[in-house]
């Protein structure tokens, strides 16, 4: 009775016990889900301090949103006033429904959120240099993607909130020369957001952009194990592991991570071999002491961190609601129309000036963030080495998030300058 | 740390799990089923026996909704709101009181916020009676329910709200359009109105606003028309009506009620009492009307209104183009009517009645129908363009008797004209009288010409 | 010791994940049945007793049923949906039974198969008089075709 019952067992597991060493590396290479994970990680990737784990927890976000998303699709009609009154039925009738629609509301404003400061973590390590130039540029790609994601998710509600922020948000895109009008055009498939925009939305929404994101988070994911696993802040290791560093690709000219001739004491694997250099940033002799089985190390942690995301999308949702406002009247502009807050910021340059917020500022940022891992090209990740490419990243937040808190907060109807605490009678 | 992890682990799943029971809690126990128990238990209060009780009690929990794809509107009321259909409940509290005089107009067919407003998706308090932001129609207070009659019954009496009537009349005979447009008419100084009982439903704002509107809406444009109090409110019922709602057939098909007092208002309009009498008061020439419901029925009065010649061959009365409505109004207004009435149709009359009035009437009827407007217009004033034509347009008819004698009026009538041409080396002119003497029988054409001489007199008595 | 500690608080969360998973996925049941339909309900008032004749069955379209009013023995409601394949069935007054126009399926007053392709006798459901004096017809509600309601 035993032995076919641990035979079948063995047929689904296919390891030795978790209590050997073996067991625990079989537990990687043979989980598909898992297998994206070195058997063994480095002690310095686990620490909290480094990446607080921002990365992550954009990945759960993203699939805490697919999770409810395809939940919210069984309720939800892609047609101008059925869309508002499924919007309804959620809130009123479907059991847990708002609560769903809330998870995914608090979700997706948490990863425009946590995709932004997995960008300024990457920053300020330094992590996009050599060898992990392309895998910034695909991390960019993302953050667009999201943005995305989240614009094209605002219309699905058909509530005045979602119609004109849409509409002031497709109008900022439409600024921009030769092409801005026909994206617009192709964007809504119409002149107005109507009808056509909500399908058009909506199928992006859904299929297109999630798809593509998926597929880049896969090549993303895999950057990461083959340019090296997650970055570390070498600059804190002692100077005698310091020496052993090596960076795949580097030339031999920009020290100090200079590649090292393959070591008698060291066992190489096939992609070392292919590669003809060690694949991890470290080589040591004393490797063993550096590492730790990711079961149940970083399992564990990564688990705690998918369990806090969750608690707190949860907890928000609880007691904070979606908004809902009344149903899209295109005849009705609300005083201020704002669009979605991530592009308040470039609504309030736009106020300034058209062409330089809907076009000049948005094109040079994100060239700028593309082309950063190929025109910063000092080797070195110690901050103390970086001071002026830290600063120019600092002020771009700085700006980014003082012109977001200034439209979305400073300004009231006529986009005059209303602080949040002055109230105005009388306004719509 | 290392050693803390799994205890954080643990910690945060039973947190998601505590999280997760919460959140089936909370969305477990809506207040609507606490409603329906509590229903449940007033109704088996009522049951005689204990298998009657049980059943009640165990009835199941569900949201009850009204499906109304003819008003755009689905309501939820019912869930709580149990008892309006059931008379048992006349003096149960809110939500389960009975909601007397529903027919015909049957919670099944209209629901209820097309009438009381409020938020029919929606099964909470709060929501459902619309006192939230972003919601425009909230629940209108008791003495204003009465207003949204007029959303569908947009002409006519409507029995037991003359407000709307008078409120109507106000707006029409004050001048509001001046400054407000209303379905596309109007001026633009004021806020468009075509949806104003739709979108703003604030009867108190409203009602201090045509008392004194600035007293409301500091330094408005709209002067103070020192309305009365009951001004005031018929005016904030008609605004509140005021509504471009998409209906189905089904309920806008009854824009104005069969009402009697309406069907007066037809029978002095149409000038009825021309022909007859009610009671041997008014004229003779048609059949007395008092009790003429008793000798015929409803179907063949109605008959009669639309074509008489098929009722009666030969019958002078016009055939008048009434819609159904307003065909059932006329017979409810004939079914009621007393010499009295006829006393004070007459006395309200411009001129006296004349034995040439019938004549006068039907001639009017037929210069209508037969098509004479075409060219000389509605009000007689031709004006139609015809070129190389004498005068260039087809003549007027008002000064006709300045002309031609009346018979020389009815040989042109029925032998037709060809107008004097202008300049004979161009085309002839492309408008000309016919010839109706197959058309019209001769006494038609004499009525017709008695109408066009009622006018000129009327002219030269001015 | 220390070991163990680690293993079984680790069991223990697990087992709470578990748990949030399985009360989730029966929360996500709930969540797709549906709490309101956008159909005609199964529970509807049909009018008024005097509304129907006594003879030949009152055929009611929209709610494909026939309401039989009998002298003697009260209101009947029938089912119009044949238990072959969902055809509408027409009742004919000369030979006094159910024909199914898609099979030939036949059954006679009671709704008892007597010819054709038709599995089960037709359905009949309850009928009940509400408080406010209507008669209210529960197609949920499955009654032996012997049901009547006696309306005084």
């Amino acid at each position: 009775m035993m032995n076919p019952l641990r035979d079948a067992w063995q047929s689904i597991v296919r390891r030795d016990p978790l209590s050997t060493d073996k067991g625990k590396s079989e537990l990687v290479f043979l989980n598909v889900w898992l297998h994206i994970h070195p058997a063994k990680v480095k002690k310095d990737n686990l620490k909290v301090k480094h990446t607080f784990y921002l990365g992550f927890i954009t990945f759960f976000l993203f699939l805490i949103l697919v999770t409810t998303g395809v939940a919210l699709m069984f309720y939800y009609r892609p047609h101008p006033p059925q869309a508002y009154q499924d919007m309804k039925d959620l809130q009123f009738v479907v059991y847990l429904g708002s609560f769903l629609r809330n998870m995914h509301r608090w979700s997706a404003h948490g990863m425009v959120i946590c995709v932004f400061l997995h960008m300024c973590r990457v920053f300020y390590t330094g992590s996009y240099k050599r060898p992990r130039q392309f895998n910034w540029v695909i991390g960019v790609v993302l953050f667009l993607l999201t943005l995305g994601l989240s614009f094209t998710g605002y219309l699905l509600p058909w509530d005045q909130l979602a119609y004109w922020a849409i509409t002031v948000g497709t109008n900022i895109g439409s600024y921009a020369p030769l092409v801005g009008a026909r994206v617009r055009e192709l964007l809504l498939g119409g002149h107005t957001v109507g009808e056509s925009a909500l399908l058009r939305f909506y199928v992006l929404h859904v299929a297109v952009l999630p798809a593509v994101m998926t597929l880049l988070t896969m090549v993303h994911f895999w950057r990461v194990r083959k340019d090296g696993g997650l970055s570390r802040p070498v600059w804190k290791l002692k100077p005698e592991k310091a020496a052993r560093l090596v960076t795949i690709g580097a030339s031999d000219t920009i020290a100090p991570l200079t590649a090292v001739p393959a070591s008698k004491d060291k066992t190489y694997g096939l992609m070392e071999v292919v590669t003809g250099k060690p694949i991890f940033e470290t080589v040591s002799m004393e490797e063993e002491e550096d590492t730790v089985f990711s079961y149940p190390y970083a399992f564990f942690r990564e688990g705690v961190a998918l369990l806090a995301t969750v608690a707190t999308v949860m907890a928000v949702s609880m007691f904070w609601k979606a908004p809902l406002e009344e149903l899209a009247n295109p005849a009705k502009t609300p005083n201020p129309a704002k669009a979605p807050w991530y592009f308040l910021g470039l609504q309030e340059l736009v106020s300034h000036s058209a062409l330089l917020g809907g076009v000049v500022v948005p094109a040079l940022a994100v060239l700028a963030l593309i082309l950063i891992p190929y025109v910063d090209l000092n080797p070195s990740r110690r901050p103390a080495d970086r001071k002026w490419a830290i600063r120019a990243f600092t002020l771009f937040v700085v700006v980014n998030v003082v012109l977001i808190v200034v439209g979305t907060l400073f300004r009231g109807p006529g986009w005059a300058w209303v602080p949040p605490w002055v109230h105005i009678t009388g306004a719509e | 740390m290392e050693r803390r992890l799994p205890q954080f682990f643990f910690a945060l799943s039973m947190i998601v799990l505590a999280l997760m029971l919460g959140a089936i809690w909370q969305a477990g126990t809506p207040a609507w089923r606490s409603y329906q128990q509590e229903f449940h238990r007033l109704e088996a209060a009522g049951e005689p026996n204990a298998a009657a009780k049980s059943g009640v009690l165990g009835a199941n929990l569900v949201i009850r909704q009204a499906l109304l794809p003819g008003l755009q509107r689905v309501d939820r009321c019912t869930t709580c709101h149990l008892g309006v259909e059931d008379p048992t409940m006349k003096n149960a509290r809110q939500p389960f009181t009975f909601h007397p005089n529903l027919a015909p107009h049957l919670p099944a067919r209209f629901g209820c916020t097309v009438c009381h407003g409020g938020q029919g998706l929606a099964t909470d308090n709060q929501n459902a009676h619309g006192k939230v932001p972003f919601w425009q129609e909230p629940l209108l207070p008791k003495e204003y329910i009465r207003a949204s009659c007029g959303r569908c019954h947009k002409e006519g009496d409507v029995p037991g709200v003359p407000e709307l009537t008078d409120g109507r009349r106000l707006f029409e005979t004050q001048g509001c359009r001046g400054c407000h447009k209303l379905n596309g008419v109007g001026g633009t100084v004021g806020p468009d109105l075509t949806e104003e009982g739709a979108v703003h439903r604030a009867p108190a704002w409203l009602e201090r606003h045509f008392l004194d509107p600035n007293a409301v809406s500091s330094n408005s444009p709209m002067p103070n028309f020192h309305f009365t109090k009951e001004q005031a409110r018929a005016l904030t019922f008609y605004m509140l009506s005021l509504t471009s709602e998409q209906m189905a057939t089904y309920y806008s098909s009854v824009r104005l009620i069969p009402s009697a007092g309406y069907g007066r208002q037809l029978f002095v309009e149409k000038n009825c009492i021309a022909c007859h009498n009610i009671g041997g008061v008014g004229a003779k020439s048609g059949p007395d009307l008092l009790g003429v419901t008793k000798h015929h029925s409803p179907g063949w009065l109605d008959e009669q209104l639309v074509n008489p010649e098929l009722v009666y061959p030969g019958s002078i009365m016009p055939a008048y183009d009434l819609e159904t409505n307003a065909r059932k109004a006329i017979i409810a207004f004939m079914a009621a009517a007393t010499a009295e009435d006829a006393q004070s149709i007459l006395s309200r009359r411009p001129r006296p009645l004349t034995a040439q009035d019938a004549a006068i009437e039907a001639g009017k009827q037929s210069f209508a129908r037969f098509g004479c407007v075409g060219c000389h217009g509605l009000q007689l004033q031709g004006g139609v363009p015809n070129p190389n034509s004498q005068g260039g347009e087809v003549p007027s008819l008002l000064h006709a008797s300045d002309d031609y004698t009346k018979e020389e009026v009815i040989a042109i009538i029925r032998n037709g004209k060809v107008p004097p041409v202008d300049n004979s080396a161009k085309p002839a002119p492309p408008l000309y009288m016919p010839s109706w003497k197959g058309v019209l029988a001769e006494e038609d054409i004499n009525r017709i010409a008695d109408y066009l001489w009622s006018l000129q007199k009327k002219k030269e008595s001015w | 010791m220390k070991r163990r500690s680690f293993f079984s608080w680790g069991t223990a969360g697990l087992v709470a994940l578990c748990s949030a998973i399985s009360v989730s996925l029966g929360a996500v049941v709930r969540f797709l049945t549906p709490s309101v339909f956008y159909e005609p309900p199964q529970s509807f008032k049909i009018g008024n007793p005097a509304d129907f004749s006594f003879g030949p069955p009152t055929f009611l379209a929209e709610e494909k049923i026939f309401v039989f009013r009998d002298r003697e023995k009260g209101f009947a409601v029938a089912n119009a949906v044949c238990t072959h394949l969902g055809c509408t069935v027409g009742y004919f007054q000369s030979d006094q039974r159910f024909h199914c126009p898609c099979h030939g399926s036949v059954f006679n007053a009671e709704g008892v198969v007597q010819y054709g392709p038709a599995p089960r006798p037709l359905e009949w459901f309850e009928v009940t008089l509400t408080r406010d004096g209507q008669l209210k017809v529960d197609k949920d509600q499955a009654v032996p075709a012997s049901y009547r309601l006696m309306v005084s």
